[in-house]
């Protein structure tokens, strides 16, 4: 048993949230610059429980708001591990065996996704651009659903994806993170810009997928 | 609409654009310029499109672009189409508003500049 | 005309500081000054000091930064003055230095260039860098350096049949050379392939400003750089007898339209050609004595026609000569050992400076696993404006 699994009792099971069924997400290979093949695929909880302890040390990394956006993250793993959060998925981009970014978010229904965060921990290869895209590619082309909701605690990378996506303004929408001002990728939207943001290779390279089995945090996270 | 002007020396003819302070023909020392409408039909002699764009401008990408009027004069300028812009098109210069500028007072004022705006014939 | 040289160079590492503007400027002094043996306090012999810097004041919010330093360095009473001329503040710098030492006014002179560009948003760095551009005629319609890069690459396509791989290629090259310069921003090598392939290109390397991809531009990056000036006739008085004397053979700039679609033919650089011409004139050289040159690569297509104007390549040759390896370092003509601005960084007011210290490592063969074999003869061309006014400069240790 792992370390948030508990006995489901009755009471438990009630506390349980409902689920769509989330599908499995196809990993994939991204070329990055560096030459390097990067693997985005769906986290395991015990990776995910690496994930809330790796980035742990960002809590009080005020610059570019890792710290608010590193405690959420933690927060929502932490639901999701243990049963608390609806439909949540994590999915990681890797670079032989080392954790390079994280993005993961939630289905609200079968029709609308609620985003939550990306967080890139190697930065100067466009992994978080890359990987906010595969979390898009995951609630359009694996869900099907029809539109993600978006916000965002750092203005650099939101602004970059406001304009670039041209995300509808939806300010009366409430979204989840502290129903700040809402954005929405439609599908509309997204079938008009994925095919310049989305890339990756299927089926993901053998050695590429070896290389990933085992993932690790970087030793220090330099942002 | 706003009108954009050449600027035509009054000595040696010469005509400019952006004004200038001094005559820009070599041989010429005029210093004096009398406004000429400048507009209408040129000829795209390079573009861009660009997707990183400065503070201020809330879009994806904008196109721009250097053109030839048909006396000479040249311009830099937006170009208000997408698809479809080659070197070499026929072209034809508007007058649009090209920046809005943001000024920080006590309460901040938008206001807006003119400037070409190249569109398809 | 009294011989100019440097004694002693310096230069941070770039990427982004730590400390404050004026800190990192003072670090890449000292530097300097330990190179050549320069002493502070009572025992100081620099003159004067130039700093260039673009944007001292518009983006870090510090006027007068070379009065500053020369308080911070106690070099007092020097001379200070802070130099302004867009990203080729810091060859301007340089070339003021050298017109002060060949004029009798000073012996020794202490340049520094630095810019701390990463204190701001891309969006409001971009913006900083526009100002450089025609207020009326060019900046207000939200045209960037990298929009005139742009435009500038597609007619070189057209007239010279440059390709976009070819400005890839560039890149790499500068990648691999910055991966042997411990002060390059990005000690990383890119693949070719992986910034060309087309079943992914627009993810690696998304177009920026069409042609342009973002391979072939350059970062945004802090840092600083300082080389230490000397009278050769005072060199030995001055305690700097012992320090290879890197002669300023020639130094010249030239100035071309500000409205760059004003330009009689807008593929030309003018600039770099006729700085390139008065330096030669100056040194009693020509292009063929070159053996290692730093260009101006903020975007990759300068590299190749810097190359072609400043006559390094026959014009229309030069992406041909980045094809067959002309450029690389074991090549005829190596370009941009230190990485250039692609991959060295490009903090506006340092980079003039900074390429002078990489051709006098070059020339002191100092530059390790970048060295090339035998360079007796430097070039380095600083670009401004997008090519309005250029400095060009020639060292040498013949």
């Amino acid at each position: 048993m792992g370390k948030y699994d508990i006995l489901v009792d009755e009471m438990e099971a009630k506390l349980r949230p409902p689920t769509i069924g989330l599908k499995p997400y196809e990993p994939k290979v991204i070329p990055l610059t560096t030459g390097e093949d990067m693997l985005v695929r769906t986290a395991t909880r015990e990776e995910a429980e690496m994930v809330i302890q790796g980035i742990k040390v960002l809590l009080d990394h005020q610059k570019d708001f890792y710290d608010i956006v590193s405690a959420r993250i933690v927060a929502e793993l932490l639901g999701m591990l243990r049963y608390r959060v609806q439909d949540e998925y994590l999915l990681i981009g890797a670079v032989d065996g080392e954790i390079a970014g994280i993005v993961n978010g939630r289905m609200v229904n079968e029709k609308v996704g609620m985003s939550y965060h990306t967080m890139t921990l190697k930065r100067g290869a466009r992994v978080g651009a890359q990987l906010f895209a595969a979390k898009m590619e995951y609630h359009f082309d694996f869900m099907n659903q029809d539109e993600v909701w978006i916000v965002a605690e750092s203005p650099n990378g939101f602004k970059r994806w406001m304009i670039e996506y041209e995300l509808e303004s939806r300010p009366e929408c409430p979204h989840e993170l502290g129903g700040v001002p809402t954005f929405v990728l439609t599908r509309a939207l997204w079938e008009k810009h994925k095919a310049n943001k989305n890339v990756g290779i299927r089926p993901a390279f053998e050695d590429v997928l070896e290389a990933n089995k085992v993932v690790h945090m970087p030793e220090t996270i330099n942002v | 609409m706003e009108q954009m002007y050449a600027y035509k020396c009054t000595k040696c003819g010469k005509l400019h654009h952006p004004r200038y302070v001094v005559c820009q023909n070599p041989d010429c020392d005029g210093r004096e310029f009398e406004p000429v409408p400048l507009g209408g039909k040129c000829k795209l002699l390079t573009w861009t499109r660009v997707y990183n764009l400065p503070e201020g401008y809330m879009m994806p990408w904008l196109n721009f672009g250097i053109v030839e009027f048909e006396n000479g004069v040249r311009a830099t300028g937006q170009i208000g189409f997408d698809e479809g812009i080659e070197s070499g098109m026929e072209l034809v210069a508007t007058v649009g508003v090209v920046r809005t500028r943001r000024i920080l007072y006590k309460e901040s004022i938008d206001c807006e500049e003119y400037g070409f705006v190249f569109v398809k014939p | 005309m009294r011989q100019v040289g440097i004694v002693g160079v310096g230069h941070t590492k770039f990427g982004k500081t730590n400390g404050t503007f004026l800190d990192m400027l003072c670090e890449a002094a000292l530097l300097a000054m330990d190179d050549a043996g320069a002493k502070t306090g009572r025992k100081n012999v620099i003159d004067q000091v130039f700093v260039g810097s673009m944007g001292s004041g518009m983006v870090n919010r510090v006027s007068g930064a070379a009065s500053a330093v020369v308080d911070s360095l106690n070099i007092r009473p020097a001379m200070a003055e802070t130099v302004e001329n867009g990203p080729a503040s810091g060859a301007s710098a340089v070339k003021l230095g050298v017109m002060a030492i060949a004029s009798g006014m000073c012996d020794c002179v202490l340049v520094i260039g630095g810019e701390a560009m990463r204190e701001v948003s891309g969006w409001e760095g971009t913006d900083f860098v526009a100002t450089m551009l025609h207020p009326t005629a060019e900046y207000k319609y939200g045209l960037t350096l990298p929009a005139f890069a742009g435009m500038f690459t597609r007619l070189c396509m057209e007239r010279f049949g440059v390709e976009s791989k070819d400005l890839s290629i560039v890149s790499v090259k500068n990648h691999d050379n910055a991966c042997h310069n411990p002060v390059a921003h990005i000690q990383r090598p890119v693949v070719l392939e992986r910034i060309t392939n087309p079943a992914y290109i627009n993810a690696t390397n998304p177009i920026v400003a069409d042609p342009l991809r973002q391979f072939d531009m350059c970062p945004v990056s802090d840092g600083a750089a300082a080389v230490l000036l000397v009278a050769k006739d005072r060199q030995d008085e001055l305690g700097f007898g012992k320090k290879p004397f890197v002669r300023v053979a020639g130094i010249a700039s030239a100035t071309d339209t500000h409205v760059v679609a004003n330009r009689e033919n807008p593929s030309d650089l003018l600039a770099v050609r006729l700085s390139a011409e008065k330096a030669y004139k100056m040194a009693g050289m020509g292009p063929e004595d070159i053996d290692v040159a730093e260009l101006h690569d903020a975007f990759q297509i300068l590299e190749i026609e810097e190359g072609e104007e400043a006559g390094l390549f026959p014009r229309g040759q030069g992406h041909i000569a980045a094809r067959n390896g002309e450029t690389k370092v074991g090549g005829r003509l190596p370009v941009n050992t230190s990485g250039g601005l692609k991959a060295k960084g490009h903090p506006l007011g340092a980079t003039g400076v900074s390429q002078i210290v990489e051709l006098v490592r070059q020339l002191r063969g100092e530059a390790e696993g970048r060295q090339v074999e035998g360079a007796k003869t430097g070039l380095a061309v600083n670009f401004g404006g997008f090519g309005n006014n250029v400095v060009s400069t020639i060292l040498t240790t013949k």
